[in-house]
């Protein structure tokens, strides 16, 4: 018994917590602290290493050393160790910051992070909007996420900021009021379907580079946007801010809103309508098919789709077999449809990258997961928001490839969906369509990081896990999102669990494979492996 | 050996069931094992003396362990200089069967339940039945004839019996359940119950269900014929430790469904069926591991012996020492056979069975300089044993060392211990992070923290819930006020009655002291009545505290200071007759207990809900509650309920269904819902579906300087927040018009009555359907006068109250008082012209001294001393009423 009292000096730090801190981050006394012999990454420390790493520095506690502790340790609040290399982000409401540049529920969100912290949490996803932000043209009020910022800071948490360059309608966050104005006289500055009905929640990609805004072009007030952002949070970058998503369409997606209407979970949808009928579309159209030799094909878009809610068989174009779109036509307009989305995904890539690539936060876009259907051959979801994804071809390349081009990331929502879950007659496959933008992506070294589509999906965390923890890792998950239903006691209580099987390993650590004890050790360079903590 | 006799009954796990025995895959943490040491002779005894502070098991070897000893090769025993037994606890799956089984019983008469279970344990089968025609998920105990001997009632709907052996050589535990299938029986639902382990076992998360009677009457539908075998989500759900494999039987189950299906076509043709499924239980095994340590003479090294009966696989995971820091080392070769290198911590050496009897065992030839030999066990699974969580600990410095020094040394860190552990006592809660001192505090310390830290968690995450709860249902005015005011005002529903009603306080502060208020109160009856009232409120009816019924503690007993239960059901009787709905005053808020609990607090309760501390919530210190934080706030004179508890909710739930049904009550004035949340209102009202319900929700409103602000939408706000909680089930005492109209009458600040978008500024603006105006009650008026509405001012409240939509209450003292007759002939005025709750109302003046405003564009009024008249057009306004600073007009 006694010598076993003995011992407790160190090994007793190395016990595992019960909520699974594996990486362990304690504080050793001040010099130690000083001497920062632990990285504060958090997929650094783990606990064979620290074992090591004690025996190779000749560490030696004696008792007086940590009896020192308990003083000093209650300065430092107690938190549950960041999940171990899974870096977990929760989303905060959509409306954290509304009209009029205030926090909204700040108390709730206030105690929303500390909860959060707790949990080990690693930080917190801000949507930033543009028509909270710019209510003129050129004239930035960051006041609200500025505080929100800090009250994110304050909190210790990280900061993912989601630049979003479109409208919300639920809450309702509208586009700057001066750019709604313009649309009013202008409604080619939206999208457009075959009807003529227009997309009012974002611009369209077609006048990226048109001086549509009183005189400036839509990627010059984007980049005005950006460089504010930029200098505002200039304190905040790397730090607190690690990561910024660049708006890229409709719900912040690199995608045309082949949906007017968002879908109902669960409900069968059709196959979406193709969105190239505002004038600036139409003539992109009819440049690329008189450049192509088929001016004919350039007058408009498929005169075969179906509608909304069709079924994307009742007409030709997306037929099995034989339908138009394996036809010549068929692949001419693809192209250019889907080439026109990936160009202007890469338009404001190179221009977030180029803002904040000097900083050392990532920079990340949204790509759908436009699962429905997927099941056949011609993937009509799929084309009509863009993506020319078929049986036969993987339109994916293009866009992992525009990514890595620009060094940014893919954020991949709709982790918790799962086959089994989807309606039959949906020939939906969520699981397949990750499955291959994954692949994709890893062929062409794009990170992806997760994010799920709503909480409360049937069997969602469980999806989710195991899109986290198979094989293939992802080391970055948003989920979403901070709320009534969040804290709500149908839902907080499996999140808990959620967040701690993922930072529990199911393995002793001596059963880890031991390539990360190999990790480790780089970061034990920056350590002196002299250090002998003796009686103070 | 206090740990072995505790196991005793599963010490050695290959006795009767361990078919397919699997060691359960825990955390570490559960894998404890205390240790029982016999100490080296050498150190015994100085050991002893130091250690007043802590608890420290010195317990003779028994001859168990000797017989364990007994068994290592050990050429004489005069070498071991060391000698240990570690008991290790081990979580073992035991899997066995459990069966069911309907059959008819000898006599051929009646039929047979029977409930068997392989595992041993202390079963008991947690019953009850439903009836024909029962609908809901409810059990009933079932009828006394049907109990066997030993059956305790738990509560009053359940049985638990406790399964027997028939006979010592059964394997079985078994119960009997006889009963008459002609009676009114239609199922018997079942969970087992292990009271060794508390655990409950259950039929896919739901209780086991045995049908009497044709289903298909009951579902209609071949899902409900499928589901046949144990359907059900009720009040079981919370038992967590599920552990029945189902689903390898679940093909039989099916079967038997649909066989058990085609029988029953013939309703109530009983068919006999057995069913067996594999049951899983979680048990901790005691094992032993015996380590001794001896030198070899001829070649001076050390030698230890390690044996265990761990069945299976075991792997020692090793190494040596230096020193009292145990800092893990390999030893030099040789090893044991079977030994591999892992990752130049430690070795790992598989166990060799030992030719006699279960056990397995390995020979560790040591240098004899070292210090210590560590070790952890790693069994089959990747489960580790470890000495509370730490490594095992054999000194190997036998008498050969210097055992003074040796001894020293153990004093000074023994107490050294201990101070940090009292230290760490003290620092407890500021200290959160682990790690600090002895072993011990180290355990109970990490699990400390992490509990006070998830209960940070919870406490955070319920502040953030309810303010994002009430933020997202914050309902815009417009919106309320259009859909409300353009809703045509028939439908009955519990927040707004008809939206015609009239309400009448039928008591006051004082009314209790007659101890006959019920039967008072009656005689009154038709004069209420024939005023114009339609709903009735009456004093809180339970056993209370307080003379007054707010202070409740005995739910079920209805005898108060106001009269007996009998009076009440008479009265309330006699209200009917004359066509008045009750409203029963109900205290859900809080409960005075019945009981203290160790501590001499009082929060144990007695009577028909005979709930424990869990039912208290957990922040007000007062009463240590251990249910969670409260959903509002408290009421500290006495335990707030946690209402977030399940039996808590459904017991209330079933209180207020007696009350409708056993005293005749049409509905609800809920007592001070400010201290919980309106989300559970909700549920109440939804379960005992009140014609109307209103809830007060009194807190102040805002003031700046002592004066009353103009602007008290966040009070109203409040309030609407609360009411939408409900979802609109209940309404709300309009305490910001009340307040209002304070400072309007009072100070002659008449242009208050007007909120800056021209409309009423209380609850009664924004949501008039859900809004019970009132000037004065038993707290604010009667002999209490907490916040008395201005004196001879009264008529001016009641002529906008009484001619506004909302719901007006009218207040005991002022019915029967010279008020009388004006208020009977505000009603009618109101009645008359059809004002009801969602009226509109366009306010005309609002100055200082005078508010004037138009309802439904037939009714004028005017308060204050200033001067209104409405129109003179078309509309022919004519004078209906006038009174002291009041004057009302109705169309002709």
């Amino acid at each position: 018994m006694e010598v076993s009292v003995i011992r407790s000096s160190s090994q007793a730090k190395i016990s595992k917590t019960e909520l699974g801190c594996r990486d362990l981050r304690f504080c050793f006394g001040k010099s130690n602290d000083k001497n920062k012999i632990f990285s504060r990454k958090p997929n650094s420390v783990c606990f064979e290493s620290q074992i090591s790493r004690f025996r190779k520095a000749g560490l030696r506690f004696t008792l007086k050393a940590v009896h020192s502790d308990p003083v000093l340790e209650s300065k430092s609040p107690a938190t549950f160790k960041s999940l171990d290399r899974l870096r977990l982000f929760v989303g905060l409401p959509l409306d954290a910051v509304s009209d009029g540049n205030s926090v909204n529920h700040a108390r709730a969100i206030g105690a929303g992070l500390k909860a959060l912290k707790l949990l080990g949490v690693e930080g917190v996803e801000l949507p930033v909007w543009w028509g909270v932000v710019e209510n003129e043209m050129g004239k930035y009020d960051w006041s609200g996420y500025l505080a929100v910022a800090e009250m994110v800071q304050k909190a210790g948490l990280k900061l993912h900021v989601s630049l979003c360059f479109h409208a919300s309608s639920q809450p309702r966050i509208p586009l700057p009021k001066w750019v709604t104005k313009i649309g009013e006289s202008q409604s080619s500055i939206f999208f457009a379907d075959r009807s003529g009905q227009h997309y009012q929640q974002c611009l369209s990609l077609a006048v990226d580079n048109l001086a549509v805004l009183d005189g400036k072009t839509p990627i010059q007030v984007y980049q005005g946007f950006c460089e504010s952002f930029k200098t505002t949070f200039s304190p905040f970058m790397g730090s607190t801010i690690t990561g910024i998503s660049m708006g890229l369409g409709p719900d912040g997606e690199l995608r045309y809103p082949s949906h007017h209407k968002p879908a109902k979970s669960g409900t069968i949808t059709g196959g979406g309508e193709f969105q190239c009928y505002d004038t600036n579309m139409l003539n992109l159209l009819k440049q690329y098919a008189e450049a192509n030799g088929n001016p004919l094909w350039g007058l408009g878009g498929p005169h075969d789709a179906p509608t909304y809610d069709q079924a994307p068989n009742s007409n030709s174009f997306f037929k099995d077999h034989g339908g138009s779109w394996e036809s010549p036509y068929g692949d001419f307009f693809l192209s250019w449809y889907s080439s026109e989305l990936v160009s202007h995904g890469n338009r404001l890539l190179s221009l977030a990258s180029s803002i904040f690539g000097d900083t050392e936060v990532n920079v990340y876009g949204k790509v759908p997961l436009m699962h429905s259907w997927y099941k056949t051959r011609a993937h009509p979801s799929e084309l009509t928001a863009g993506f020319y994804n078929t049986a036969s071809r993987n339109g994916y390349e293009a866009v992992a490839e525009m990514f890595a081009r620009n060094s940014c990331k893919i954020i991949l929502p709709g982790m918790d969906l799962s086959d089994e879950h989807q309606p039959h007659d949906a020939l939906s496959s969520p699981e397949s369509l990750l499955a291959q933008i994954r692949t994709t992506c890893n062929k062409h070294r794009v990170e992806v990081a997760g994010q799920n589509l709503a909480p409360g999906a049937p069997g969602g965390i469980e999806q989710i896990k195991k899109n986290m923890l198979g094989e293939n890792k992802i080391d970055l998950f948003t989920y979403q999102r901070m709320g009534a239903h969040f804290f709500s006691p149908e839902h907080f209580p499996s999140f808990t669990e959620f967040v701690r099987s993922l930072s529990q390993p199911e393995l002793h650590p001596d059963d880890l494979p031991s390539d990360e004890a190999e990790a480790t050790e780089s970061v034990q360079t920056s350590s002196d492996p002299n250090i002998h903590l003796q009686t103070a | 050996m206090a740990a072995v006799t505790i196991d005793s009954l599963l010490q050695n796990p290959t006795l009767l069931f361990r078919p397919k025995a699997k060691v359960m895959l825990k955390p570490p943490r559960s894998l404890d094992c205390s240790r029982n040491r016999k100490l080296p002779l050498s150190r015994g005894s100085c050991f002893c003396s130091f250690n007043p502070r802590r608890t420290i098991h010195v317990v003779r070897a028994s001859s168990s362990e000797t017989a364990l000893i007994g068994n290592f090769d050990t050429s004489s025993s005069d070498d071991i200089f060391y000698k240990d037994i570690f008991p290790v606890k081990r979580i073992e799956k035991v899997e066995g069967k459990f069966f069911i089984r309907l059959d008819r019983s000898k006599d051929q008469h009646d039929w047979q339940l029977t409930v068997g279970c392989s595992l041993p344990g202390k079963w008991i089968l947690h019953w009850g039945v439903s009836y024909l025609g029962d609908s809901g998920s409810e059990w009933d105990q079932p009828p006394k004839g049907m109990r066997p001997p030993g059956s305790i009632p738990i509560k009053d709907y359940a049985i638990e019996t406790p399964l027997k052996k028939l006979s010592e050589g059964d394997i079985f535990h078994e119960v009997e359940i006889d009963f008459n299938p002609s009676s009114e029986i239609a199922a018997i639902h079942f969970v087992l119950k292990d009271e060794e382990t508390g655990a409950w076992y259950q039929h896919r998360g739901m209780d086991f269900k045995v049908p009497l009677v044709d289903y298909l009457e009951d579902d209609g539908n071949t899902v409900g014929a499928k589901r046949g075998f144990g359907v059900w989500s009720g009040a079981l759900q919370q038992f967590s430790n599920v552990l029945l494999k189902s689903e390898a039987s679940h093909a039989d189950s099916q079967n038997n469904s649909i066989e058990s299906k085609d029988s029953k076509n013939k309703n109530r043709c009983l068919e006999g069926f057995y069913e067996e499924q594999s049951i899983v239980k979680e048990v901790s095994v005691g094992n032993l591991v015996s380590v001794a340590v001896r030198k070899s003479p001829e070649t001076g090294k050390v030698i230890v012996c390690l044996e265990t009966d761990i069945p299976g696989d075991v792997v020692v995971h090793w190494g040596v020492c230096r020193d009292d820091a145990k800092i893990w080392e390999i030893p030099a070769a040789p090893y044991p056979p079977e030994t591999t290198v892992f990752k130049n911590k430690a070795l790992r050496t598989l166990l060799q069975p030992k030719a006699t009897g279960n056990r397995s065992g390995a020979l560790f030839t040591l240098d004899e300089e070292h210090f210590g030999f560590l070790f952890v066990l790693k069994l089959d699974d990747n489960t580790w044993l470890k000495f509370k969580e730490n490594d095992f600990y054999v000194p190997l410095l036998g008498t050969s060392s210097v055992p003074g020094q040796y001894g020293q040394s153990d004093i000074t860190t023994e107490e050294i211990s201990s101070k940090s552990y009292t230290d760490g006592i003290i620092n407890e809660i500021r200290n959160l992070v682990s790690g600090l001192s002895s072993e011990k505090s180290q355990k109970t310390k990490t699990k400390e923290v992490q509990e006070s830290i998830l209960q940070e968690i919870e406490q955070l995450a319920a502040e953030a819930y309810s303010i994002f709860r009430s933020s997202i249902t914050t309902v815009p005015e417009e919106v309320v006020s259009e859909t409300e005011t353009t809703k045509p005002a028939v439908k009955i529903s519990s927040g707004t009655g008809t939206g015609f009603e009239i309400l009448c306080q039928g008591f006051n502060w004082e009314s209790h002291k007659s101890g006959r208020w019920y039967m008072e109160l009656k005689e009154k009856a038709s004069e209420i009545s024939s005023l114009g009232f339609t709903v009735i409120w009456l004093p809180p009816p339970t056993e209370s505290v307080s003379p007054e019924g707010y202070m409740p503690k005995d739910l079920y007993n209805l005898n108060s200071r106001y009269g007996t239960i009998a009076e009440l059901k008479e009265l309330v009787k006699s209200l009917h007759e004359v066509g008045i709905k009750v409203l029963g005053d109900v205290v859900l808020n809080h409960r005075c207990a019945h009981f203290k609990n160790q501590n001499g607090v009082w929060n144990i309760f007695g009577g028909r809900l005979n709930w424990d501390d869990r039912a208290v919530v957990a922040d007000d210190p007062h009463f240590q509650g251990r249910g969670n934080k409260s959903s509002g706030d408290n009421f500290h004179a006495a335990p707030n309920i946690d209402h977030s508890q399940e039996f808590v909710r459904k017991d209330l739930k079933e209180w207020l269904g007696w009350l409708r049904e056993e005293i005749g009550y049409d509905g609800w004035r809920l007592d001070f819902v400010r201290g919980f949340w309106g989300g559970y209102v909700k549920d109440y009202l939804e379960a005992s579906e009140p014609y109307f319900a209103v809830g007060e929700y009194w807190d102040s409103l805002s003031y700046t300087y002592g004066e009353m602000d103009h602007n008290q939408d966040s009070h109203r706000q409040r309030i609407v927040d609360w009411i939408n909680a409900t979802n609109g089930t209940a309404g709300a005492f309009d305490v910001t018009t009340k307040g209002i109209l304070h400072s309007a009458l009072e100070r002659c600040e008449y242009w208050r009555l007007s909120d800056k978008k021209g409309k009423p500024p209380g609850v009664v603006g924004w949501w008039p359907s859900r809004a019970v105006t009132f000037i004065e009650n038993h707290d604010t008026g009667s002999t209490q006068g907490h916040w008395r509405f201005p004196g001879g001012k009264e008529m001016q409240g009641y002529a906008y109250i009484l001619t506004h939509p909302g719901t007006p209450a009218v207040f005991y003292d002022h019915i029967f008082s010279h008020h009388r007759s004006e208020i009977a002939n505000l009603i009618s005025v109101r009645n008359r012209n059809g004002i009801h709750c969602r009226s509109l109302v366009k306010i005309v003046k609002a100055e200082r001294d005078v508010y004037a405003a138009i309802i439904d564009e037939k009714v004028a009024m005017k308060i204050g001393p200033g001067y209104y008249e409405p129109p003179s057009g078309s509309q022919g306004w004519s004078l209906a009423l006038e009174g002291r600073d009041y004057k009302v007009w109705e169309t002709s």
